[in-house]
């Protein structure tokens, strides 16, 4: 069967739900990599971003009316089923992340474009990277979902409202929080290495 | 503008290049080096978070999510089709089964009802029973055996070949609708009654067969 490639989600989804596995895989294409990135990026761990893009799907397959179109896009839906399952994660595994990206084989996983920097300067990039990933995932789920969907993901304000079901203005003042405590952990993850390095 | 005030509002529009208060955040910054080392750091917060940003943007989830969730469908999906020709198998079957018990009832009832007849002819049945048939209450003695009948009154007589004898049970009372004189006193004596039957049904003729007489 043909998919018109502007295809609204909503009628992928109501044909999904009658069985048609061409226009559930349009579907699943279309939003998988942005619950991906959340789930990765809330998470820090693949495996568990890969288990909530799963969890996320199969819900929409298993229960497709659950999902209201009067109520808003589809991927604010799927931004809702995920979060929950990403909370259940964090409440799980409260203190277990890992720090760098691991593929398949368990070698670390770099995404970064081919530049002209100099080996130093990819290496100080990548310490510095690691660092913001760390504090980005000390801060408490409420700032950090915050922090990944405005500034990770890039969404606007109203945006990250619609995804997390609150006004703007909360999103505002958590983004400034988040932020803040952000900056707070960088300084402790900066001051660490320097003392470290003063004892020996 | 204060340091509390750049630090609440200032620093955001700053970063952003927007806000209300831009110039007058811009105008503090100079004249702050506290705050100028926040903003030194907020700008390298808003780097990382680029850079971290930039670092994830191409993550995708790996094909094998896909393949599971395929297959998951399609197991899903299968099972529900399977599900629904069941169900629809499961209330063919019940339909059938149901009419097969009420058609046997129904020939059972039929059949047993006949038999009951046979076995049990009303006392009473008259004229009017044996009038419906010879298979409601009486016993079919021959096709058609037109001799010694006497006829009842009013009946028209139809071609031999047509007529049936029904040997039925009936009171001595009863005889007085054929016609017949009966004696009182043996009006509830049951005696029996061979019944000349046309192909409508109706008694034609009667007889009295001799252990009556």
């Amino acid at each position: 069967m043909h998919i018109e490639a502007q295809e609204r989600d909503d009628v992928l989804l109501r044909r999904s739900a009658k069985g048609d596995e061409e226009a559930f895989t349009q579907l699943y294409r279309r939003n998988q990599a942005q619950i991906y990135r959340f789930a990765l990026r809330m998470t820090g761990q693949p495996w568990a971003a890969e288990e909530i893009v799963q969890d996320v799907f199969m819900t929409l397959v298993r229960e497709p009316k659950k999902y209201d179109p009067a109520r808003g896009p589809l991927g604010a839906f799927l931004y809702g089923i995920a979060r929950n399952r990403v909370m259940k994660h964090l409440e799980r595994q409260p203190r277990e992340f890992s720090l760098e990206l691991k593929d398949d084989e368990g070698e670390t996983k770099i995404l970064e474009a081919v530049d002209d920097r100099t080996p130093a300067q990819w290496a100080e990039l990548r310490e510095r990277r690691e660092r913001v990933r760390s504090a980005v995932l000390s801060l408490p789920p409420e700032f950090r979902e915050t922090v990944v969907l405005c500034e990770l993901e890039e969404m606007s304000y109203e945006e990250a409202a619609r995804a997390l079901e609150c006004p703007v203005g909360t999103v505002r003042s958590r983004l400034h929080r988040g932020r803040a405590l952000l900056l707070a952990k960088l300084e402790m993850l900066r001051e660490s290495p320097r003392r470290a390095n003063a004892g020996r | 503008m204060n340091c509390e005030e750049f630090a609440n509002s200032g620093l955001d529009g700053i970063v952003h290049g927007v806000g209300q208060n831009f110039d007058a955040a811009r105008e503090h910054l100079r004249t702050c080096p506290h705050c100028a080392s926040l903003y030194e750091s907020w700008q390298g917060l808003t780097e990382g978070l680029r850079e971290l940003g930039q670092a994830t943007a191409g993550a995708s989830a790996p094909p094998r999510v896909e393949m599971r969730l395929r297959q998951e469908f399609r197991t899903i999906h299968k099972t529900g089709k399977n599900r629904e020709r069941a169900i629809l198998a499961g209330w063919l079957l019940a339909a059938a089964t149901l009419i097969l018990v009420a058609g046997s009832m129904f020939f059972w009832r039929q059949q047993h009802g006949f038999d009951t007849a046979k076995r049990n002819p009303a006392p009473n049945s008259a004229v009017q029973t044996v009038a419906n048939g010879p298979e409601l209450g009486g016993t079919l003695i021959a096709e058609s055996d037109g001799e010694q009948f006497a006829l009842i009154p009013g009946a028209i007589p139809a071609l031999q070949d047509e007529t049936s004898v029904v040997r039925v049970q009936m009171q001595r009372g009863s005889l007085g609708a054929l016609g017949l004189t009966v004696n009182e006193e043996h009006a509830n004596d049951l005696v029996q009654v061979d019944l000349l039957v046309g192909a409508d049904g109706q008694p034609q003729g009667y007889r009295l067969p001799e252990s009556n007489n």
